[in-house]
């Protein structure tokens, strides 16, 4: 209820802000207008931008493509008499260019392009010029984020940039419901399956990499693992991909980064944007489950199978077909009992931007309602379906104190309500992967929730009926800034400063409620009797901090610009930071960067820099915290070349570049929270009583063995680039090579002898070697006013594991040494064994039999047994190639784009068994597949058996009868739009009003296409379908 | 001015950067204790070593449903889970096991302990305890002597399974140190845990019964776990038909009658403490804390045993009925009047089977008719312990009674002494006997009485044996109260190993009693459910194979 009021209010209160702010400008905006608006009979045009702004400088060329004009402060330009009549190209870099016949139109809008291309880029804590980049850095700005209707932006992001993989995992995001507990120290568990419990992502939907590695996301400038922004408010994303760009973040440079600006205030009359869009999600696929009298014929199948007794008569088969008795032969589909096909999605945003030449500022807020896919029950006066609520502001206002001197103060906060049905979304997922339709009726005759002694809890219950679960999130950020430019003292030597601080918390708020089912049996009087398991109980109010976590960060950098004459630019920076992390329990990590850089630059021709860090991380042993790296880059600007000079006219830019750096990683979750030192302690609840009174002592336990040589690891990356742009350009290629070495990766060791009696913690072993192309290019070109443009970008990675300590493995095909990283290990599989000719003849696992119609794992060193020799690389081999391509136009008005993503070179083995590991669960469609006598040609799953078996079971031995392509080319996105003519919104008051549609995972074309190429695993919520409607004005 | 601005900026970028390097916390984690924290010199109390050595007891081996939910007795021809799916148990029983799946493959875990143990006995010396016992016995040296029993048990433990293992000493081993080391012989692992009870025992505290100090080894346990030590040293598997006859690793080289007389006195020590009796009444050992028991793993009081084993058909999900003792389990136990079934003499009817049978046999088995929270189980065809259907229910017609307590007119379960009895004086008893008899010519007196002692507290009348009964007629004899008298109590599993008959005996098919109701009564019927499969290298288990693969010294069991 209070959250029912909270939205109301917020999106009130968006909506007053926003008339309010309209109703003020538009008074200054007619004022604008009036004394802009020519009289006809002028031969002058005005041109504004998308917000109504004067742009100055647009250049109007004739037909004949000769400049004749250009316009002023006011956007204003009084052309020749001559070209009355005659068509003039407008023209401005960013905007398309547009063609109006002079005379027609006295006020001419440009349109921003779709792919924008910005002289300067945000890297790691600086902006440079393109031409002076010499890493691999990609970049996408807001107008591309903002077509995906989800709330992670990393969505926005997956096929877009080069070298940037995103493999999509969940559909809905999932809330922490456990609370805190001394067990969420880093440190409390000791083995090196101890994950590192400082992760406080709010992302659980999408796995990333950026050139195989897990970047370090920075938003404006400062760490944090936040993915859930709306894409309005972000200015752009970036990715850098070498050494050279990430290397001050020194002990984590070998990961790169994924770097986030929002939007920052800029000189002008206000901007005022505001979106508002709907749409609604639907699972891209669920699975398909058996009829109830399919379920029991092939149940029964398998028990037969598995030497068992048939547990269904033809009766049975008959009655569950019928469906005479529904109570006691239900037969219900449990996905369309408790999954609703439509969920809607809906955001508001609202965003303010402008300024002086003293002090600028943007603000923005936003309102995201998600709803979940479960049904909720009308017995009820309160939701319990899954939703998710988010609201953000962020807001930033530039000051210049002084001529020297400026002030940045930026703050951020985000509110996350998330609700989910009491049982936990996760439990419903996973009953309604393994409840069988005949399991049991939703309701029985007298209205009581269904179940049985197996099933004693009624999975439409545990939707509709079980109370729920509130989480709330809290996040801060406030950002400081200082820029001191002493330019009086020495030209070009300023000072910079950054100070932040931020925290989060979340908490969970329990208002479950149980309730009893009723397993309906005849007694032997034939009256139907009710057999009760569980209990009822009232909804409790519990509360819980689920988390929470606090950092600080400060920055400070010294620098000196200076050209010197004959074309020499010289940049020196020394830099340093520090960023505390406290999470939950823990003492604070503490990460300290001393860096120094200097470039150099001869006529914008050569180009060289230079960067070191020395850079430290606080739980490692004292005296080897800090280590030092560096990174060298160089670039050659061909065209400034006089043997080039001639060809300028289709060539504007040819420069290779280069970079090496020598870079680290701490790998927090392989080093372990203090893991140099020896440590005793509290082992959990784990203890022994003692005495008759059974006298419980705590136990203290040691807690893994110490690595007192652990350090960080390191990779050696090399980067080779190539930058064409061609035709104005209209054509850009960059090309990038790379060659990156990772050694000293924290692994457990190969040999682990047990003997030792503990486990082995993570030591700096391994080496891998990451290499690879990628490719990007655009082109942008217009017949007329028809503009059109395509961005398209591959990536192609090689991977393989040099070193791990592999204990001896007797034969090559069982060797993961030399193998892709990560690569499947398991038995080859040959079909299905067809006859029992076959069956006695074949090799077996572990001595179970096998039977025709089991799998025919292959018996690679010919021993006459299946066993580990036997094992080797299966599923995909080869380096993986992923590619995104957009294509879109604009033309009067109409706006549309498309991303066609995909990924060549994946498989991934399937999970799902025939009625799960213990034999009870759920049945679907492809069983209907089996082997069988009469299908043994056709099948295409083993024969059924009941429970876990050896030879079958996908999750007990990999084999490659499982192994599945994930290849797949999706219609990612698709943004199709109409902009209404300026004429017409001025005369509503707006500047401008866009009306959309965009849509997500529209249409994918995969070879194995039961399952989601991307989500394996029918337990994980599933991909979403999101069609999206929206309008979007501005002031 | 501008030098000011300068100043100004360095000296708040000095102080931010100094803020930060101050911390309200610890440097490093105090939660993290050190070494010298847990054995902390001041500490007289010895709180914190005895939490450590407290981790140590949680390694003890545990009875019960413990390998994959069942009991390892489910493994043998006694009895087979009722799971329905392949369980853990079934693959030992059938033989489907690889060096690399060995369901009861407990190896790492026995290491843990022993570098536990290793850790505290190093370190216990440091810690200034004040406290002895009556004796005298200062406690670092009774705490000390706690963790070496501890230690001699796991090592038991790996050498019942595996024959020769390695022996670390006292050395606790870190990243650094060479851990690839090599299996010691059969022999030394038996001399080395021999001597260890044999150092300790004068250490050890002395009343078992000593309620306070309850789980605590006593001198009797130590002499007790020499005692089984030396009986399986002195079993055909390792003594004289070593199933690799020249390798010292799998057992002796030769055969000694020597260690049969080893056993025995060592079986005699115990019997000699005078400090346990037989319990009257058999069901109630395993409930109760009395003078049978030598020494027990700690359980706790609940109800674990019912509810994993209890029959199904009363409120299910509370009695899950996991386990279906055999037929052959159940033909074992002969009649009230000391006979055999198989006896022309017995009595045995075979149209009421359950009449008139060893009380043990009651107190065991659950069989069609016997009582249970007041109403007779019915494990007949369709019956409500054996409805059918897809539910977890018995196999064989049979539901495991032993350990539980007395329900039989109860309505339902409460919370019951469940220890884990890992040795009692019955047992004692019974290897006294057997190594006795092995020794001599032909059983004496004292073994006579041995057995007679338990086949009278077992309530056979009469209770006295056939005398003169060759060696052979004795060893059966003993071989078969053994099998009734410890069912289920992980003995059967290594017993028949170590007499070497398993290849005969598990390599039997299984039965089950089939009952249908019928207008005209009850029709029984013999029905085979399961074929063991039993191959001559399974006599040992095989060493994990990635400690073999990893570690270069270490040499397999032969054929594995």
């Amino acid at each position: 209820m209070s959250n029912h009021y909270i939205k109301v209010s917020a999106i009130g209160m968006l909506l007053i802000f926003f008339m309010n702010v309209s109703w003020g400008y538009t008074h200054n905006k007619y004022e604008l207008l009036g004394y802009l608006l020519p009289d006809k009979s002028d031969e002058s045009i005005t041109v504004l931008d998308e917000y109504g702004h004067p742009i100055q400088q647009a250049k109007i060329y004739s037909q004949q493509n000769e400049e004749v004009g250009m316009t002023d402060q006011q956007g204003q330009v009084i052309l020749a008499s001559r070209l009355s009549g005659n068509q003039i190209i407008i023209k401005h870099p960013g905007y398309y260019p547009k063609i109006v016949k002079l005379g027609d139109l006295s006020v001419v809008t440009l349109t921003p392009q779709h792919l924008e291309n910005r002289d300067t880029i945000d890297v790691l804590h600086d902006k440079r010029s393109k031409n002076e980049l010499l890493g691999a850095v990609d970049i996408v700005y807001s107008k591309q984020l903002s077509t995906t209707p989800t709330p992670l932006y990393l969505n926005a992001l997956t096929g877009r940039l080069a070298g940037f993989y995103t493999q999509e995992v969940n559909g809905f995001r999932s809330a922490r419901s456990a609370a805190i507990t001394s067990l969420d120290l880093a440190g409390s568990l000791p083995t090196s399956a101890t994950k590192y419990s400082s992760n406080l992502s709010d992302n659980s939907e999408i796995n990333f990499q950026l050139r195989g590695q897990n970047p370090v996301t920075i938003i404006d400038g400062v760490q944090r693992e936040i993915y859930s922004i709306d894409p309005e408010n972000i200015e752009s994303i970036s990715v850098a991909k070498d050494a050279l760009s990430a290397i001050l973040l020194g002990q984590r440079s070998s990961r790169g980064v994924l770097q986030i600006t929002t939007k920052k205030g800029a000189i002008g009359p206000p901007r005022i944007s505001f979106t508002a869009q709907t749409g609604f999600q639907q699972a891209v696929k669920t699975p398909e489950p058996l009829q109830a009298y399919q379920f029991a014929y092939l149940y029964n199948e398998a028990l037969s199978n598995s030497g068992r007794q048939p547990v269904y008569s033809q009766e049975d088969f008959a009655a569950f077909k019928d469906g005479s008795n529904p109570i006691m032969f239900p037969n219900v589909n449990w996905y369309e009992a408790v999954l609703r096909e439509k969920n809607p999605i809906s955001k508001y945003n609202l965003g303010v931007n402008g300024g002086t030449k003293n002090a600028r500022y943007a603000l923005s807020l936003s309102y995201l309602k998600q709803d979940g896919m479960f049904n909720s029950s009308d017995e009820f006066d309160y939701e319990t379906n899954l939703t998710q609520n988010r609201y953000l502001i962020n807001s930033s206002i530039d000051v210049d104190v002084t001529t020297d001197f400026t002030i940045g103060l930026q703050f951020f906060g985000r509110i996350q309500d998330g609700r989910q049905p009491g049982s936990g979304t996760q439990n419903i997922l996973n009953s309604l992967y393994t409840t069988p339709n005949n399991a049991y009726p939703i309701f029985n005759t007298d209205g009581s929730y269904g179940g049985s002694s197996v099933y004693r809890s009624n999975l439409y219950q545990q939707a509709t009926g079980s109370g729920y679960l509130l989480d709330n999130t809290r996040d801060l950020l406030a950002n400081l800034d200082f820029n001191y430019n002493f330019d009086k003292l020495l030209p070009g030597l300023y000072a910079k400063g950054k100070v932040n601080v931020s925290a989060s918390s979340s908490s969970l708020i329990d208002r479950s409620r149980q309730q009893p089912v009723f397993d309906a049996r005849y007694n032997e009087q034939g009256e139907i009797v009710y057999f009760r398991y569980g209990d009822i109980t009232d909804q409790p109010n519990s509360f819980a901090t689920t988390s929470t976590a606090n950092f600080f960060y400060v920055q400070g950098a010294l620098g000196y610009d200076k050209e010197i004459q004959g074309g020499h630019q010289v940049k020196t920076k020394v830099f340093l930071d520090r960023q505390t992390s406290n999470y939950q329990f823990d003492l604070p990590s503490i990460y300290t960067n001393f860096a120094a850089s200097g470039s150099y630059a001869f006529q914008d021709k050569y180009f060289g820099e230079l960067a070191l860090n020395y850079s430290g991380f606080n739980r490692f042993q004292p005296k080897s915290r800090y280590g030092l790296f560096y990174a060298v880059g160089l670039g050659w600007e061909l065209t400034k070349e006089n043997f080039l000079k001639e060809q300028t006219d289709w060539l504007d830019g040819l420069k290779i570049r280069a970079t090496y750096g020598k870079t680290g990683n701490t790998n927090e979750g392989g080093l372990g929270y203090y893991s140099w030192r020896a440590s005793y302690g509290q082992d959990g609840n784990n203890g022994y009583e003692f005495g008759s009174e059974y006298a419980y002592i705590n136990s203290i336990v040691e807690k893994g063995l110490a690595n007192v040589d652990a350090t960080w690891e390191k990779g050696n990356k090399f980067n080779l680039g190539l930058d064409i742009s061609l035709w104005n350009s209209m054509f850009k290629l960059t090309a990038e090579y790379y060659h990156d070495t990772y050694s000293d990766l924290l692994q457990q060791r190969g040999s682990t002898i047990e003997l030792i009696g503990i486990g082995y913690p993570a030591e700096n072993i391994g080496k891998n070697s990451y290499q690879g192309q990628e490719l990007t290019l655009t082109y942008q070109n217009h017949w007329g006013n028809f503009n059109y443009f395509l961005s398209a970008n591959a990536s192609r990675m090689r991977t393989e594991v040099l070193y791990m300590n592999e204990v001896f493995q007797k034969y090559d095909w069982n060797r993961r040494t030399g193998m892709p990283v990560g690569q499947t290990f398991g038995y080859q599989a040959d079909g299905l064994i067809q006859n029992q000719l076959e069956a006695q003849d074949a090799p077996l696992l572990g001595g179970n039999i096998v039977h025709p119609g089991d799998v025919r794992l292959v018996d690679i060193n010919g021993d006459g047994v299946i066993n580990i020799y036997d094992q080797t690389a299966i599923g995909n081999t080869k380096p993986i190639i992923f590619y995104g391509a957009t294509l879109g136009f604009n033309f009067y008005g109409f706006d549309f784009n498309i991303l066609l993503q995909g990924v060549k070179n994946r498989t991934y083995q399937q999970t799902d068994y025939s009625f799960g590991s213990n034999g009870e669960s759920q049945g679907f469609t492809y069983l209907l597949d089996r082997w069988t006598p009469e299908t043994s040609a056709t099948a295409r799953y083993p024969r059924l058996t009941l429970g876990a078996d050896p030879t079958n079971t996908p999750y007990l031995n990999n084999s490659s009868f499982w192994t599945r392509s994930g290849e797949y080319i999706r219609i990612r996105n698709i943004d199709i739009g109409y902009s209404l003519p300026f004429a017409l919104t001025k005369k509503i008051g707006l500047s401008a009003l866009r009306i959309f549609a965009n849509a997500q995972n529209l249409f994918t074309i995969t070879p194995y296409d039961r399952l989601d190429p991307e989500i394996n695993g029918n337990t994980n919520y599933p991909l979403q379908r999101v069609i999206n409607f929206g309008v979007n004005i501005k002031l | 001015m501008k030098n000011i601005h300068l100043l100004w900026l360095a000296l708040a970028t000095y102080i931010l950067l100094q803020q930060s390097c101050k911390s309200d916390l610890e440097v490093e984690p105090l939660e993290l204790q050190t070494l010298d924290q847990v054995f902390d010199t001041n500490d007289s109390a010895g709180v914190n070593a005895n939490r450590f050595l407290a981790n140590c007891y949680r390694y003890l081996p545990a009875l019960g449903n413990r390998v994959g939910g069942d009991f390892l007795d489910a493994a043998s021809d006694d009895g087979m889970s009722s799971n329905p799916t392949n369980t853990s148990v079934e693959q030992l029983a059938t033989g489907t096991y690889t060096a690399d799946s060995y369901q009861d493959n407990l190896w790492a875990s026995w290491y843990t302990g022993i570098r536990i143990a290793n850790i505290f006995i190093q370190n216990i010396d440091r810690v200034p305890l004040k406290g002895k016992l009556e004796n005298g016995t200062p406690f670092n040296r009774v705490w000390k002597a706690e963790a070496r029993f501890l230690r001699a048990m796991f090592y038991f433990e790996l050498v019942k399974r595996h024959g020769g293992v390695p022996l670390l000493g006292d050395r606790v081993y870190q990243l650094n140190d060479n851990i690839e080391l090599p299996r010691e012989t059969f022999e030394n692992c038996i001399d080395y845990i021999v001597s260890e009870c044999d150092a300790i025992q004068d250490s050890l505290r002395i009343d078992p019964f000593f309620l306070p100090d309850f789980g605590r080894p006593t001198k009797a346990a130590a002499l007790a776990l020499k005692s089984r030590t030396l009986l399986y040293a002195a079993s055909p598997l390792f003594n004289g038909e070593n199933i690799a006859p020249e390798n010292p690793l799998t057992g002796y080289t030769d055969y000694s009658t020597a260690r049969w007389q080893a056993a025995e006195l060592a079986a005699k020590a115990v019997m000699d403490l005078n400090q346990f009796a037989l319990q009257d009444e058999f069901k109630n050992i395993f409930i109760t804390r009395n003078t049978e028991r030598i020494f027990s793993k700690q359980g706790g009081n609940n109800t674990s045993v019912e509810n994993n084993n209890g029959p199904v058909g009363y409120a299910s999900g509370i009695n899950n009925g996991r386990t279906s003792p055999t037929q052959e389990l159940v033909d074992a136990f002969g009649m009230i009047n000391g006979l055999p079934i198989s006896d022309a003499n017995s009595g045995y009817n075979e149209d009421d089977p359950y009449a008139n049978r060893d009380l043990r046999f009651y107190a065991t088995i659950f069989y069609h008719g016997s009582n249970w929270l007041s109403r007779p189980v019915e494990t007949v065809e369709g019956g409500a312990d054996k409805p059918g259907g897809v539910k977890q229910q018995t196999k064989t017609g049979y539901y495991l009674r032993k350990f539980m307590g007395d329900f039989e007119s109860a309505s339902n379960y409460s919370n019951l002494n469940h220890d884990h009895i890992l040795f009692r004086y019955a047992e004692i008893l019974l290897n006294y006997a057997e190594a006795r008899n092995e020794r001599l010519a032909a059983p004496d007196l004292s073994v006579y009485q041995a057995i007679e002692k338990i086949r009278e507290r077992a309530g056979l009348t009469p209770y006295q044996l056939k005398t003169g009964l060759t060696k052979n007629q004795m060893r059966e004899l003993i071989h078969q109260e053994r099998r009734k008298e410890l069912a289920f109590e992980e003995h059967r599993f290594y017993d028949v190993r170590r007499w070497k008959t398993a290849e005969k005996e598990f390599n039997k098919e299984l039965h089950a009693m089939v009952i249908y109701q019928t207008g005209a009564g009850l029709i029984r019927q013999e029905t085979p459910v399961m074929q063991m499969n039993f191959e001559q290298k399974m006599y040992l288990a095989p060493i994990p194979f990635n400690e073999v693969i990893k570690n270069p010294q270490m040499d397999q069991n032969p054929q594995w």
